[in-house]
């Protein structure tokens, strides 16, 4: 409760903030909010909450995706100061709508009730409809409008959806019994929408143009909060609604498919963001895989976190090194001797995303194909498997230009202090979690307290 | 004693890594003490089973630990690491601070490889040693370093990640209740379970070993190498494939080896004539070494593959010790890419006259890897081929051809680096170069005269080992 009226004063306090402060204020201000909000997590820890009847549940899954969440809203307050000043885009309501932003995924993650699953999404959905578009030029006004017009008919959908379940269940709670067409049509429905969100195969149109089009810390902001609160929705309809009989195939094919499309279109990328963009969406399907698994929460949740940590680190570095024109090649080759915290920064994130031990990405990998393993999805876990050897080619060649290539100047980007310490405490998470598995492991909740 | 012995080379590489300009110094030292610890080590070791067991939870929840402990054969191997690795800092005065601190960072890994008991720990330092040798090659690599480094990166990878899959149905499939040696080993696999396994853990050991077909990485590899040969050194230990079919592939998938045997004992035997056969066409030392070396895996691994303790014998013994000589030629390699500027090896000619003592020493080194009976490479091969008669006769006579190639290959370069008219004045071994070119020679015929100073360690795993592999076809 705590953290949600700590998330809810953020943002109003933001917005009007701005009325009497300069926008650096404000951002300070919204940066004390969530590290409150992180505070209150911290004490509340453990504590189990059920308000409002019931629409409101505050387990320990909720309290895991709302520590990823916070994390990365942070990160993006931190590393961002750079790189709004360079493109004009500091604005208050940036910070305003962040915060809106940050209270839309906090209630996606805690809820098990479908209609205020879908007003969190929409609070999360609409501002970053907004921060999309913050960058003063064609290619971020065409993220926002591709993201907005394909968003709200992805909402559209799952609106329509979570009607017919209520049709045909007659209820609003994930995991209500249901048969027949109705409540297929509705499942569906409902499927699709929130496939929209998280990225799968064939829903994942959308997010290299977003991701590449975007300010960079919103791009950063949506790789891995956007991310873990729509997983969170997909995990509480999934897990409450079962995946038996043909679900599970279909399931299972869209996430073969959305590692292979990943993968092999991050291949042929020429730009750092859109290359990060396309392996986001292979990511997404590493992380579906867990919810084939039948104790799919501890593992999906882990890796939503160790996701969130490294690719908040990798966009963190790019949020430095870009002008505002995206990241081409060029701009990375030999960042580890100009600029060595960005490049120590970056060359862990690229092995952490490639899942190479010991860093925290391995650990993740590992439980969410062991969860698909332990639910009897073996040819899926060795199709994941090789499509990311495709993957460690592209991480190493991202990982060679910033180590091992000879840099065209010597010209150093600087990272201001606040974004040298959210690099640092990144880095070194990536690296501490990685040695000392277990750590971290138990914050999130089993798959039977997912579903009501 | 075993965390620190594993652990001691990671520390100090890491204080090095911020501290360059003392990296060596404390390379050195650590890898120094290391080697001593390594061989308090072994004087305390019993004689046989699995001595300094430890075993903490890592991941509970899942049932992965962190498991170390010794039997004879790690400590064999990390023996010949330890002393490696010390060697080759010994005598590299002119590598980067960093590299050393790298070349650290793999110790430890390599040490961690041989001491895991338990598959995922196993599995997690075999792929995070990857980290340090990619290091080595990216950034002090030649000019097409980075072609190398994917190509040894990915056959790794593609391997490993097979692996990660084939380990998982170990457990799953076998219903036990961890990733520890032990409670695998009790409830093994059976059936085509078995084979599937089997071949998944195989692919990632051949390429690591390397075996025929997917040995192409290893030639790049080292010739793209700093020329100083530190990191060959450490990529010469990193083949660790040999082990990894001893200590787990075969004992865990007896049945799978079973349906493999015949071809893995062909590739083996393929492996030792083609690499010899290729070595003799390279002019640059770090390919023929390369090569040489290739040729050796495929002794020992036609040793292995018999599944006989003769064979496992011989196998750990060829991998301990040709890591040593291996090892120790890159290094000399290195010294005379310092005097002369290039690895070719025509412009060298008539060395042994400006340089005696190098040209003794290397020679030394040259006949211990073709195999003369008394220098440390002959022990291992025999026994090798002793155990691989016992499996298939005609096999073991063309993995025999290979080793009378390599007299062929090695000594038609020696001839060319060393005899001959002299072209060019070089200098003779500095002190540093003396001391190394002593322990090598020390250590190498020390294990050719009294080789049971290994193998008697070596011998009551290799029993088990046969044991549980069933003895062949």
């Amino acid at each position: 409760m705590s953290v949600l009226i700590t998330l809810l004063l953020t943002a109003l306090l933001a917005t009007f903030a701005g009325f009497v402060m300069p926008s650096s204020e404000v951002r300070r201000v919204s940066g004390i909010g969530f590290a409150l909000a992180l505070v209150f997590l911290g004490v509340n820890w453990g504590e189990d909450q059920v308000l409002f009847n019931g629409l409101y549940v505050f387990d320990a899954f909720a309290r895991g995706i709302t520590l990823v969440v916070l994390l990365a809203a942070l990160m993006a307050v931190l590393v961002g100061t750079r790189y709004l000043a360079a493109t004009q885009a500091e604005r208050f309501e940036y910070y305003a709508l962040l915060g809106y932003a940050v209270l839309g995924a906090h209630v996606i993650g805690a809820t098990t009730n479908l209609v205020v699953m879908l007003i969190g999404i929409e609070i999360l959905s609409i501002p970053l409809y907004v921060l999309a578009g913050f960058r003063r030029d064609l290619e971020s006004y065409e993220a926002s409008v591709k993201y907005f017009l394909l968003g709200a008919a992805a909402s559209g959908i799952l609106f329509y959806g979570i009607v017919l379940h209520y049709g045909a269940t007659g209820a609003f709670t994930v995991g209500a019994a249901g048969e027949g067409l109705l409540y297929f049509a509705a499942m569906a429905l409902i499927l699709t929408g929130l496939g929209f969100k998280v990225a799968l195969v064939p829903f994942q149109w959308w997010t290299p143009d977003v991701y590449q089009g975007s300010p960079t810390p919103v791009t950063l902001f949506m790789a891995s909060g956007v991310k873990a609160a729509a997983f969170a929705a997909l995990a509480r309809v999934l897990v409450g609604s079962g995946l038996e009989g043909p679900w599970g195939a279909l399931f299972a094919l869209m996430v073969a498919l959305t590692v292979l499309f990943g993968n092999l279109a991050a291949l042929v990328q020429n730009e750092a963001k859109r290359v990060l963009a396309y392996s986001s969406i292979a990511h997404a399907g590493y992380a579906a895989l867990a919810l084939l698994g039948p104790d799919a929460g501890p593992a999906l949740g882990y890796y939503l976190f160790a996701y969130a940590i490294s690719t908040g680190l990798a966009f963190g570095v790019l949020s430095v090194v870009d002008e505002g024109k995206g990241v081409p090649y060029g701009a990375l080759r030999g960042l580890l001797q100009r600029a060595p915290l960005l490049g120590v920064g970056w060359v862990f994130a690229m092995l952490s995303l490639a899942g190479i031990p010991p860093f925290v990405g391995f650990w993740a990998k590992y439980l969410v194909i062991l969860e698909a393993a332990r639910g009897g999805a073996y040819g899926l876990v060795v199709f994941a498997l090789l499509t990311s050897v495709v993957a460690a080619f592209y991480y190493l060649r991202l990982l060679a230009l910033a180590a091992f290539s000879a840099p065209a100047s010597m010209e150093v980007p600087a990272a201001r202090s606040g974004a040298r310490f959210a690099l640092v405490v990144a880095a070194g998470l990536v690296v501490l979690l990685g040695l000392w598995a277990g750590l971290g492991f138990g914050l999130f909740a089993n798959a039977a307290a997912l579903a009501p | 004693m075993i965390h620190l012995f594993v652990f001691l080379p990671a520390l100090a590489g890491l204080v090095a890594l911020f501290a360059p300009g003392m990296a060596r110094r404390l390379g050195i030292v650590a890898s120094g003490l290391t080697f001593l610890i390594g061989l308090g080590l072994f004087a305390q070791y019993p004689g046989e089973g699995y001595a300094f067991v430890t075993q903490t939870p890592l991941l509970e929840p899942v049932g992965v630990y962190y498991a170390l402990g010794l039997d004879g054969t790690s400590l064999a191997l990390a023996l010949a690491i330890a002393l490696v690795t010390f060697a080759g800092l010994i005598v590299l005065r002119d590598v980067p601070g960093r590299m050393v601190a790298l070349a650290l960072l793999m110790e430890t890994g390599l040490l961690g490889i041989v001491s895991s008991l338990d598959l995922i720990l196993f599995y997690v330092f075999y792929e995070a040693t990857l980290i340090p040798s990619m290091l080595m090659l990216g950034l002090f690599g030649g000019q097409n370093r980075v072609r190398a480094l994917v190509k040894f990166a990915l056959f790794t990878l593609t391997g490993s990640l097979l692996m990660l899959a084939a380990i998982l149905a170990a457990r799953y499939l076998g219903g036990a209740e961890s990733f520890l040696l032990e409670d695998l080993l009790a409830h093994r696999l059976d059936g085509a379970a078995a084979v599937w396994a089997f071949a998944a853990f195989a692919l990632a050991f051949l390429v690591k070993t390397p075996l025929f077909p997917v040995h192409t990485w290893l030639p790049d590899f080292h010739a793209e190498n700093h020329p100083s040969g530190l990191a060959d050194v450490m990529g010469t230990l990193y083949k660790v494939g040999l082990y990894g079919f001893f200590r787990w592939a075969m004992p865990l998938f007896p049945a799978g080896f079973a349906e493999f045997q015949g071809l893995l004992l062909a590739l083996a035997a393929v492996t030792a004539l083609y690499g010899a056969w290729v070595a003799f066409a390279q002019t640059d030392w770090k390919r023929l070494l390369a090569y040489g070396a290739l040729s050796h895996m495929g002794v020992g691994a036609l040793g292995l593959f018999s599944g006989t303790e003769e064979g496992a014998i011989g196998a750990i013994f060829l991998l301990a010790a040709s890591s040593v000589y291996t090892g120790a030629l890159f290094l000399f390699a290195g010294m005379m890419h310092r005097r002369f500027g290039t690895l070719e090896l025509t412009p060298t000619r008539g060395l042994a006259q400006h340089a005696p003592a190098l040209a003794a020493f290397t020679l030394i080194l040259v006949l211990a890897m073709v195999g003369l009976p008394g220098l440390a490479g002959f022990p291992g091969e025999f026994m090798s081929l002793l155990g691989a008669w016992q499996a298939s006769p005609w096999l073991t006579l063309v993995g025999f051809s290979a080793v009378i190639a390599s007299a062929a290959y090695a000594l038609t370069a020696y001839q060319r680096v060393f005899h001959e008219t002299p072209e060019r004045p070089a200098g003779d071994l500095s002190r540093r170069e003396w001391a190394f070119a002593v322990l090598a020679t020390l250590g190498i015929v020390l294990l050719g005269v009294y080789p049971k100073v290994f193998s008697a360690v070596i011998e009551p795993s290799a029993q088990v080992f046969a044991q549980l592999v069933g003895g062949g076809l």
